[in-house]
């Protein structure tokens, strides 16, 4: 079937806007750390020791559910202050959980953009995908904007569901890289298929590889912030020089950060095993055998061998924290030599990339 | 309460270390002495082996042997590249190759690998079967002493007595079905036994996994044979191209049909930016599953395969065959028929191949010929700007003497030994089908008659496939259970506190909860519990 140039011209609009909307999201992320505290007089300074504390151990959300006396006894004032708000009902209530309402005028403005950013991104896609009759992720620059799609719902509801409002920076500046780079390097023309790809294994195998990549890249800036919060931690611990200390305290605890990783690669990895099994099954349909060392392939699994030693890392004495979260990052430096390196330099089955 | 002692700060990992227990925990046993002996030794090794860090060891170690398998050509994927890098760097190729580097994933030092890491899991999973077949009917252990040391507690107060608070609370827990065991005063419970079940599964899966791999390696066979259209051949050895046999295959167990390449069609995108990419492979063929069978049709496609008895039949390449008619010196046609040549780019499919004229007189005769589908001159030169054949051309070297096919090693029917061989001075004229070319000296006269299409087809057979579906399946449902299900327990203890009040000391611990989130789950039952027995918190803590 033909390309519908007009909807691809309409796609290539919207992620446009999506890309104008991130920068804007970016700016007011970053906005928030310089002059957040400046600027919000009301309920935000008790918000931030909240944060705090929730981070140690979900103390806030624990404080909720089980009504206000039952409130966790290290509980700082603000979590207690919330936890009386929601009281008197002795039900389970979101109220005292950081709520939008304590965040500052910045971080609102930034989720906000995000928000109206990813409804364009979705459009975009959705639309690219009209354009061409078939799921829009067929070549490597479609790819990429589904992936950062995918990163930035899960993001989002990493946000809503738990709330660590000052990782926005850190998640959409590398996002707003990508697209951008995705827009300028890689952009390819929406086209049809090639005969290979022609299956709906595509619609199966590559979903699948989506979600986990974008979800893999949310675990990956998690592990970074971890490792930089971490260290942190430990320099104050040690009685060490520490810079940027605000940063920090804003941030929620190594903790809480390695345990956001943690939940987002357990998300990640079965979905990253059913896209392998799927593309098995594809590769048996195609070529005729369900495993063959193709590049791709190789990468795919050692990719994969990588993420799962992180899953059993993470508990093993002595190899928790920080090793796991280098194992983590290391794992994501294969999927992106998977994605990079194997399909614009190394010649296999896969290099369906669009690129020459 | 050995659990109880191990947690520390950081709550979800320390039970998480609690779980661990079951495998051999670090520290590793301190290292043997003289009086170990051989079993001691043997002990000593087996230990080491199954230890989870031997086996994160061997995990890395499986992850970095495969590297080279996708840098370097691999002998099983591209033997044509292998060629290519010997003759590129002589060297070295030579010593890549006898540390098995470009066939990598049958090398010895690959497979010690794996095997070693199958083994570790083996050595550990086994155990842990036996012991969650044994505590597949054990109850919870009896609730601690002092409820309100476990990492997460509350303390709540209630008007109702004692036995009534822990039957309303043993009552919430049923509903949630946890599993019981009540005692004088308290009540524990537990509840997750399946994500060691499906930890055991998905590890269990694994090696399923190494068995339908090995099982395909032994009793299947992979083979390929390229079709020029109008012609046929039965799957027998002596008519494949390749033929990959497993282990365990004789040449008499491959399945006796037969295909015929009826018409292939290619179709591609041809205008705008796209121009020249593919849309659609189609390969027509005809097949009776053995000899005498009725005939019958099928379209073969890309991601389309064919089954006959359990073999499949895949189109992976296709490309054109110029066919050529050859006068000999003596008038006589020595030859007449399409001759594939394989295409050396994919964007115009200019296509590369040689004729071999053995049986010409006085000389033998040979060509080595370049088969333009569309083409086009681009300032003195021929190129091929398209991949159907709107404007095919034939352009070609030809040479006469001695092909050397009678001596010497087996010629491949796709390259020309020059060695025996004299270029004839001929005028690089391009043919058109239907075009000739005289040759000087009366050596005979060449006809470009037309061309044919061809598909190359690979034939599998392997056992292994639905196996291995199965074990990968069970390894994903292993994963998901062993992933979002939480292993934990919770006890209650009432006792007669203050005036005519009760005390409840509710008390929770995750064993396996490295995703976190028990605390939330803890909240919410105790909070049920309260309510349950209309009580109110006086303290509570959570790690």
């Amino acid at each position: 079937m033909a390309v519908n140039q007009g909807l691809s011209h309409l796609s290539d609009h919207f992620l446009m806007i999506t890309l104008v909307l991130y920068f804007l999201a970016v700016l007011a992320f970053a906005a928030d750390f310089a002059f957040g505290k400046r600027s919000s007089a009301e309920p935000a300074e008790a918000a931030v020791p909240e944060l705090v504390t929730a981070g140690a151990a979900g103390a806030g959300t624990a404080g909720a559910t089980a009504g206000p006396a039952a409130g966790p006894a290290q509980a700082s004032a603000a979590d207690l202050g919330g936890a009386k708000a929601s009281g008197g009902t002795g039900r389970p209530a979101a109220a005292s959980r950081p709520s939008l309402r304590d965040a500052s005028l910045w971080v609102r403005a930034g989720l906000g953009l995000t928000v109206l950013g990813v409804i364009a991104h979705i459009a975009g896609v959705v639309i690219r995908g009209l354009a061409v009759h078939r799921v829009p992720w067929g070549d490597m620059y479609e790819f990429v904007i589904a992936v950062t799609c995918v990163a930035v719902l899960f993001f989002l509801g990493l946000m809503f569901r738990y709330r660590p409002y000052r990782l926005g920076l850190f998640f959409m500046a590398p996002i707003v890289i990508i697209i951008g780079l995705a827009q300028t390097v890689i952009y390819t023309p929406a086209g049809p298929l090639v005969p290979a790809l022609n299956s709906y294994w595509l619609a199966i195998h590559v979903t699948a590889i989506t979600l986990a990549t974008g979800t893999y890249v949310v675990a990956a800036v998690l592990a970074v912030v971890y490792l930089f919060a971490d260290r942190h931690t430990r320099r104050v611990a040690a009685g060490l020089p520490v810079r940027n200390g605000e940063v920090f305290r804003l941030l929620p605890s190594p903790e809480r950060l390695d345990q956001f990783a943690y939940r987002t690669v357990v998300f990640a990895f079965p979905l990253w095993t059913f896209g392998i099994m799927a593309g098995a099954i594809w590769a048996d349909e195609a070529w005729g055998r369900y495993w063959g060392w193709d590049p791709t392939e190789t990468w795919a699994f050692i990719t994969w061998v990588v993420y799962a030693c992180f899953l059993h890392a993470r508990v093993t004495a002595g190899w928790r924290g920080r090793r796991a979260a280098y194992i983590q990052l290391v794992g994501f430096g294969c999927l992106l030599f998977n994605l990079l390196g194997v399909s614009l330099f190394i010649t296999g089955l896969h290099s369906y990339a669009g690129l020459s | 309460m050995t659990e109880t002692s191990r947690m520390t700060e950081t709550g979800a990992a320390a039970a998480e270390a609690g779980q661990q227990a079951a495998a051999p925990p670090e520290p590793t046993p301190p290292p043997p002495g003289p009086a170990y002996g051989v079993l001691g030794w043997l002990r000593w090794g087996w230990r080491q082996l199954t230890s989870m860090r031997t086996a994160l060891i061997l995990l890395f170690l499986l992850a970095v042997a495969s590297v080279p398998g996708s840098l370097l050509p691999q002998q099983g994927i591209d033997p044509a590249a292998v060629q290519q890098y010997y003759a590129s760097h002589p060297g070295l190729a030579p010593w890549l190759a006898r540390l098995s580097l470009f066939n990598v994933f049958a090398a010895p030092w690959f497979a010690a690998i794996y095997l070693l890491l199958f083994l570790s899991l083996a050595g550990c999973v086994v155990p842990r079967a036996y012991r969650l077949a044994r505590s597949a009917r054990a109850l919870p252990p009896p609730a601690p002493r002092n409820v309100a040391r476990m990492p997460q507690s509350v303390r709540h107060q209630t008007g109702q007595d004692a036995a009534a608070a822990l039957a309303a609370a043993t009552a919430v827990l049923r509903r949630r079905k946890f599993r019981l065991r009540t005692g004088d005063g308290w009540v524990s419970a537990e509840k997750g036994y399946r994500r060691e079940l499906g930890n055991l599964l998905f590890h269990l899966a694994l090696l399923g996994l190494l068995g339908a791999v090995a099982l395909g390696g032994l009793f299947g066979y992979k083979a390929n044979r390229l079709l020029v259209s109008g012609t046929s051949f039965a799957n027998t050895v002596t008519a494949l191209d390749e033929f990959h046999p497993g282990r365990l295959v004789s040449s008499a167990d491959l399945q006796p049909f037969t295909i015929t390449l009826n018409r292939f069609a290619a179709s591609y995108v041809r205008s705008g930016q796209l121009r020249g990419q593919p849309t659609s492979f189609n390969a027509y063929l005809s097949y009776s599953a053995q000899p005498g069978a009725a005939n019958q049709r099928y379209d073969l496609r890309v991601n389309h395969p064919l089954n006959v008895d359990g073999v499949k039949v895949y189109l992976i390449g296709h490309g054109y065959a110029p066919v050529f008619k050859v006068t000999d010196g003596t008038g006589k046609v020595v030859y007449d028929q399409p001759v594939p040549f394989i295409a050396v780019n994919t964007s115009g499919l200019t296509s590369e191949g040689v004729v071999k004229v053995p049986d010409a007189k006085p000389d033998q005769l040979g060509f080595a010929g370049v088969f333009l589908p569309t083409a086009v001159d681009t300032g003195g030169t021929l190129e091929s700007v398209f991949p159907a054949p709107l404007n095919p051309r034939v352009s070609l070297i030809s040479y006469k003497g001695n092909l050397g096919m009678n001596s010497g090693p087996s010629q491949s029917v796709y390259a020309l030994n020059t060695a025996g061989l004299t270029e004839l001075p001929v005028a690089p004229r391009p043919l058109a089908p239907g075009q000739s070319i005289k040759l000087p000296g009366g050596a005979g006269t060449l006809t470009f008659t037309g061309y044919r299409q061809w598909a190359s087809l690979a034939i599998t057979y392997d056992p292994g496939q639905l196996p291995a579906l199965i074990a990968g399946l069970a390894a994903l449902a292993g994963l998901l259970l062993s992933f979002f299900i939480r292993r934990r327990r919770m006890f209650v203890r009432a006792y007669p506190g203050p005036g005519d009040r009760t005390v409840v000391d509710v008390g929770g611990l995750a064993r396996s909860d490295p995703a976190g989130g028990f605390d939330e789950e803890f909240s919410r039952l105790a909070e049920e519990f309260r309510v349950a027995y209309a009580g109110e918190t006086s303290e509570g803590k959570t790690d």
